[in-house]
């Protein structure tokens, strides 16, 4: 349809971004628009036009029916100046044009025959004069008109808008409409509604700026609204607005209806009746039904996560004695009771565990020695003692709650219980009361001394990494950081570097200087020294030092650039395999010598799309994966740093980091000058957090379930125990749950994680976070108690699982239809009993599911093809995504995008928690923005900003290519201000730096790599927008409903 | 009298690619239930897939040249498994992802043990009737 093209250049600033914008002409929903065209020529020949509406039986001009909100993604329209009315006018017929206002902007609308004479007369309000148009920031005034008018129309009274989104609870609001006419109360059909909200959504929309006129923003109307009311056929009036419609007096459009409006009526009849009142689900009308080709989904209305991740608090108040959710998360806290319940909810019903997460002060978890008892626990299924279990016989005996087998209490743990029952020493004991403790261990936990913190380095000296300058910004942060490793003076400390030979340092103590030994000798490696390679820290600190000052000096001519990776490997296993430990790898390019070489792969675009694709993802050489099942036996745990701008196959680097419990940190084209910041901040954080060494973990749940699968990086050392061989706090695990039984009969289900662990003061430790979920026999209150967070860590690692051994797209397909298939059963559940046409519902607790899906189809690892991301670049996320803990997954998925030159200009605080929705629509040309991710930071500078705000920030470089300059503290209010939010952003996500790109407007390609490819609800690509994933999520869930 | 041999060979090679499938999921049995750790099992089986793989092709190649099309085309498929997942590399059981490949070995061997029965049957069918014949 080449209507639809015309709307596009509604961003009237940016030219260049239109493409993006534009995107949408390209959906399939056009076709149909013709029928409408000839009718209302005046109005954009709109695309789709019709009907949306499926059901009702338009009496009369049933061509028009076109309620449908427009599509949002029109918004640009407004700015068109509008045709003027004349076409409004046709007589006749019934068909009651509603919103002729949208009209224009949406061209889908327009049905056909407006009966109102009086129409002509609101058009011209609405719509802005050409001239005005477009630009959001612009005067807003256009917007005003636009949008009041047509609501009147619509409803006959401007009033009405509500705030958007609350469906349900918008009645209080609305007052005036019923008001005003109660009697007439007309019901108002649901689909009506969808037409309404629609609109005033789009309303919102554009201006997204600030600007808004304060009557448009309630303008949405809450879908429900239809229901109220008293279904009253009789008078015009209803008939005509359907719904609310005060009487005539109240608003003049209405007095204009004719008696046309009674086909409106007839389209859709008063469905409503006060069930809308207890729907316990929320719904997004969607005006399409099945078979109409026409969409229209109000993008404003849609949700969106702007308050960051939420965790359902139902859970946390039902049982307060379980592990904060920092710690465990359930996918849906009502564990189904039968086999036949699971495979109805269609999510996966599991558990995300982040066993170390950070604590804010004063909720630490509380540490208990049972020195002398020995820890208690139950016999048969080994469950830690915990708040659930129950004291009887006097305080004589204890019941699991796992097993429910009734335990001996030992002498020494013996309390008296009090009249009810309950121990009365209960206030001292932290483990009778806290949903995570941690016990420490006796002798029986350990199976060798506990070892000390280890940290071993094995460096790439070749010519690359000199000149990235990556050896010595690394050589110097570890010396920085030399004072903060854990476990002082226990800590132990060694160095490996290597090209086409492998260099050991000898750092005992007694040297003045480390004494270099090459090996060049790379099909039998052997160890130069028996020891003295890995020396104490606290005793060799002035050779470490001296060593790690000299390096970079030391290979500052190295011309080589061969690199004997696999080799090297094996010698830092070899020194290592004694103690274990931490082993961070440097490396720069790609593996080229002896074992473990690697060729390049990935370049041979004809690979894509096929059968074959997904063995680019995976680990070349069996190599690798033999060597990370090795380090983990060992209880060494490898990190991997890649710096290069070529291709270093971070598929079979990373599998090192994968099977160990690591983390791949991966620096595309490293070049100090600009992410020095970067590595010093990530691997000052790698080498001082908090890590827990040679731990296990596993989860423990009551009879009847049982976790199967286990999802992140880590071995499994037997079918239900995870080695880690370090752990800190920001990774996480998710496993997936099975019912074994057909029918569960307990009341609630119990889950215990146990984390055993060497802390870095050289004590061993069990960790425990206990949580209850109560068993439910009905699949509402299994989506009621759902937690998307969760889910969409479940549903990203095992897409992240999938693309190892299939296409990407078949990996997105799998994503969609999950979704897909819990919202049809979902709706199948409501069908019955609630008129759903041309409405998508979803339960409150998922309603950001189809979003994240969205984002989740639209991440690194998963977009696209060949060309949307480099394999490189994809392989590292997946590894990294796969260890994420929820709140930054969700952050990744749908980073912060928030507006900051108002700020800067007025004095007030700047609001944090002001976040824009994803899309180029938020985008305003005279703006700064601020787009993070947690990984990086993006800051835009509209086209129009004001020459003020760049030169306050940049000085002199505000004219020079963005992409060379860099942001830093200047000498002024705005740039002082700026950094201060920056630093608050960072403060808040301390786990990765975020590294600063500044872009401006129309700055190709810059801007569509870093910030428009990552504006998850537009189209991109191939990919759909927010709006069209919503239909087709729609439509796929309507077929077969 | 050569062909009660031929009989006799391919009876005592079935009887030993079976101990060796029994062997492997005796192992992966084991590793379920937590007897041995991922490492030993994966080794174990990895030590016998070759052995397996021998004496199987052998096995075909036998009935192959002793005329015996029938069987030989019913131990085909089996060899022609073997064979592709040997050149792709993908026999060898991976350690590291060895839980997640569980149920599915197992399956895989299980299908083999079976055919490999219904194999056993008709060698003996095949032995005894040659031995009658003579």
């Amino acid at each position: 349809m080449g209507t639809e093209n015309p709307n596009r250049p509604n961003f009237p600033a940016r030219p260049a971004v239109t493409p993006f914008a534009a995107q949408q002409s390209a959906t399939p929903f056009l076709s149909s628009g013709s029928v409408v065209g000839s009718e209302a020529p005046p109005f954009r020949p709109v695309s789709t036009a019709s009907s949306q509406f499926s059901t009702p039986p338009f009496s009369a001009g049933s061509e028009g029916p076109a309620f449908r909100p427009p599509p949002t993604s029109r918004s640009n329209e407004l700015v068109r100046p509008p045709p003027p009315s004349a076409s409004y006018g046709p007589p006749s017929s019934g068909f009651q044009h509603f919103p002729s206002p949208q009209m224009p902007s949406t061209g889908q609308l327009p049905p056909p025959r407006t009966s109102f004479t009086g129409q002509p007369v609101v058009p011209m309000q609405t719509r802005p004069p050409p001239g005005h148009v477009s630009l959001p920031s612009q005067p807003q005034p256009p917007s005003v008109p636009m949008g009041s008018p047509p609501q009147s129309i619509k409803t006959g009274q401007p009033n009405m808008n509500i705030p958007l989104s609350a469906d349900q609870h918008f009645l209080p609001s609305r007052p005036n409409a019923q008001a005003s006419s109660p009697p007439m109360g007309p019901s108002y059909a649901t689909p009506r509604g969808t037409f309404q909200s629609a609109f005033p959504g789009y309303a919102n929309m554009q201006p997204n700026s600030v600007a808004q006129a304060p009557t448009m923003q309630p303008s949405s109307f809450p879908l429900q609204q239809g229901n109220y009311g008293p279904p009253a056929p009789s008078t015009p009036f209803l008939s005509q607005q359907r719904g609310y419609t005060p009487g005539p007096p109240m608003s003049t459009p209405s007095g204009l209806y004719t008696g046309t409006q009674m086909q409106q009526h007839g389209i859709a009849p008063p469905l409503a009746n006060s069930q809308g009142l207890a729907e316990d689900f929320s719904s997004l009308s969607l005006g399409s039904v099945p078979g109409s080709f026409d969409a229209g989904v109000d993008v404003a209305a849609l949700p969106r996560p702007l308050g960051g991740d939420v965790e359902p608090k139902t859970f946390a108040e039902m049982y307060p004695m379980n592990c904060s959710s920092r710690f465990l998360r359930l996918t849906t806290s009502g564990i189904p009771n039968s086999q036949s319940l699971a495979s109805r909810w269609h999510l996966p019903v599991g558990a995300v565990v982040c066993p170390l997460a950070e604590t804010p002060a004063g909720e630490e978890v509380p540490v208990v020695n049972f020195a002398t008892t020995g820890i208690i626990r139950c016999r048969r299924c080994r469950t830690y003692v915990n708040p659930y279990v129950t004291f009887t016989d006097h305080g004589r005996k204890w019941r699991c709650n796992i097993c429910s087998l009734l335990n001996d209490v030992p002498s020494d743990y013996f309390a008296h219980l009090d009249a009810s029952g309950i121990r009365v020493d209960m206030d001292q004991r932290p483990e009778l009361t806290k949903g995570s403790v941690e016990f420490i261990a006796p002798a029986e936990y350990m199976v060798r001394p506990p070892m000390p913190p280890l940290y071993f380095f094995l460096i790439d000296v070749s010519a690359s990494a000199v000149q990235s300058g990556m050896l010595e910004v690394m050589s110097q942060t570890i010396k920085s950081c030399l004072d903060d490793l854990p476990g002082y003076p226990r800590t132990q400390i060694g160095f490996i570097t290597y090209d086409s030979t492998i260099h050991f340092y000898n750092m005992k103590s007694s040297l003045m200087q480390p004494q270099m030994m090459v090996v060049s000798d790379l099909d039998d490696i052997f160890i130069p020294l028996p020891d003295d390679l890995l020396v104490n820290l606290s005793e060799s600190r002035s050779v470490v030092e001296a060593f790690l000052d000299s390096l970079p000096s030391m290979f500052q001519n190295n011309m080589n650039v061969e690199s004997a990776f696999g080799p090297a490997l094996k010698a830092a296993f070899m020194v290592m395999s004694q103690l274990g430990g931490k082993l961070l790898i440097f490396q720069n390019t790609l593996p080229s010598f002896g074992v473990g070489r690697l060729r390049l792969r990935g370049d041979d675009i004809r690979v894509y799309g096929t059968d074959k694709e997904h063995i680019l993802r995976l680990p070349e050489d069996p190599f690798y994966k033999q060597m990370a099942a090795d380090f983990t036996k060992h209880q060494i745990a490898v990190n991997v740093y890649a710096f290069s701008d070529k291709y270093t196959d971070i598929a079979s680097l990373g599998s090192l980091a994968k099977y160990t419990g690591g983390q791949v940190y991966y620096y595309p084209n490293f070049q100090s000058s600009i992410h020095k910041d970067k590595l010093r901040h990530e691997l000052a954080r790698d080498l001082t957090r908090e890590t827990a060494w040679e731990a296990v973990m596993r989860i423990r749940c009551g009879k009847g379930v049982r976790f199967t699968t286990y999802h992140g990086n880590f071995m499994l050392r037997s079918t239900d125990l995870i080695a880690l061989p370090a752990v800190d706090c920001d990774k996480a695990y998710a496993a997936q749950l099975s019912l074994e039984e057909t029918l569960l009969t307990t009341q609630t289900v119990y889950f215990q994680v146990a984390l055993l662990y060497t802390s870095s003061s050289g004590e061993r430790r069990i960790r425990v976070h206990t949580a209850a979920a109560p068993v439910v026999a009905d699949l509402g209150e299994m989506y009621r108690l759902a937690d998307t967070g969760a889910i969409i860590s479940l549903f990203s690692r095992l897409a992240i699982e999938k693309t190892s051994s299939s296409k990407l797209e078949d990996a997105r397909n799998a994503v969609q239809l999950r979704i897909v298939k819990a919202l049809r059963e979902y709706r199948n559940l409501y069908a019955v009993q609630h008129r759903l046409t041309g409405r998508m519902i979803y339960p409150e607790s998922l309603k950001y599911l189809p979003l994240y899906g969205l984002a989740l189809n639209k991440s690194t690892p998963l977009r696209g093809g060949y060309a949307d991301a480099q394999l490189d670049e994809r392989c590292a996320a997946a590894y990294t995504m796969m260890a994420l803990p929820v709140k930054k997954l969700l952050k990744l998925l749908y980073p912060n995008l928030v507006r900051v030159d108002d700020s800067l200009v007025k004095t007030e605080e700047f609001d944090i928690s002001k976040r824009l929705p994803l899309t180029i629509g938020s985008l305003d040309t005279r703006g700064l923005y601020i787009f993070d991710d947690g990984f990086r930071f993006v800051v835009w500078f509209g086209r129009a900003i004001s020459p003020d705000i760049a030169q306050n920030l940049l000085g002199e470089d505000f004219a020079l290519d963005y992409s060379k300059v860099s942001l830093s503290q200047r000498d002024n209010e705005m740039s002082r201000k700026v950094m201060k939010i920056l630093n608050k952003y960072r403060e808040s996500d301390p786990s990765y730096f975020q590294l600063c790109h500044l872009v401006r407007q129309g700055e190709q390609p810059r801007e569509g790599f870093f910030l428009l490819t990552n504006l998850v609800e537009d189209q991109v690509g191939g990919s759909s927008g927010y709006a069209d994933w919503m239909l087709q999520l729609f439509r796929q869930i309507q077929q077969n409903a | 009298m050569g062909d009660l041999f031929a009989w006799l060979i391919s009876f005592f090679l079935v009887i030993g690619v079976i101990g060796v499938i029994l062997y492997q999921l005796m192992c992966l049995a084991d590793l379920e239930y937590d007897y041995i750790n991922p490492y030993d099992s994966a080794s174990r089986i990895n030590k016998a897939l070759l052995p397996e793989f021998v004496a199987q092709g052998v096995l075909c190649f036998l009935h192959l040249f002793t005329g015996h099309w029938v069987m030989f085309l019913l131990c085909a498929p089996y060899a022609y498994y073997n064979f592709t997942i040997y050149t792709r590399g993908r026999h060898l059981l991976d350690v590291t992802e060895i839980f997640n490949q569980l149920p599915w070995e197992k399956k895989v061997r299980l299908y083999k043990l079976g055919y490999l029965v219904v194999f056993l049957a008709l060698t003996i069918f095949w032995m005894i009737w040659s031995i009658v014949d003579e």
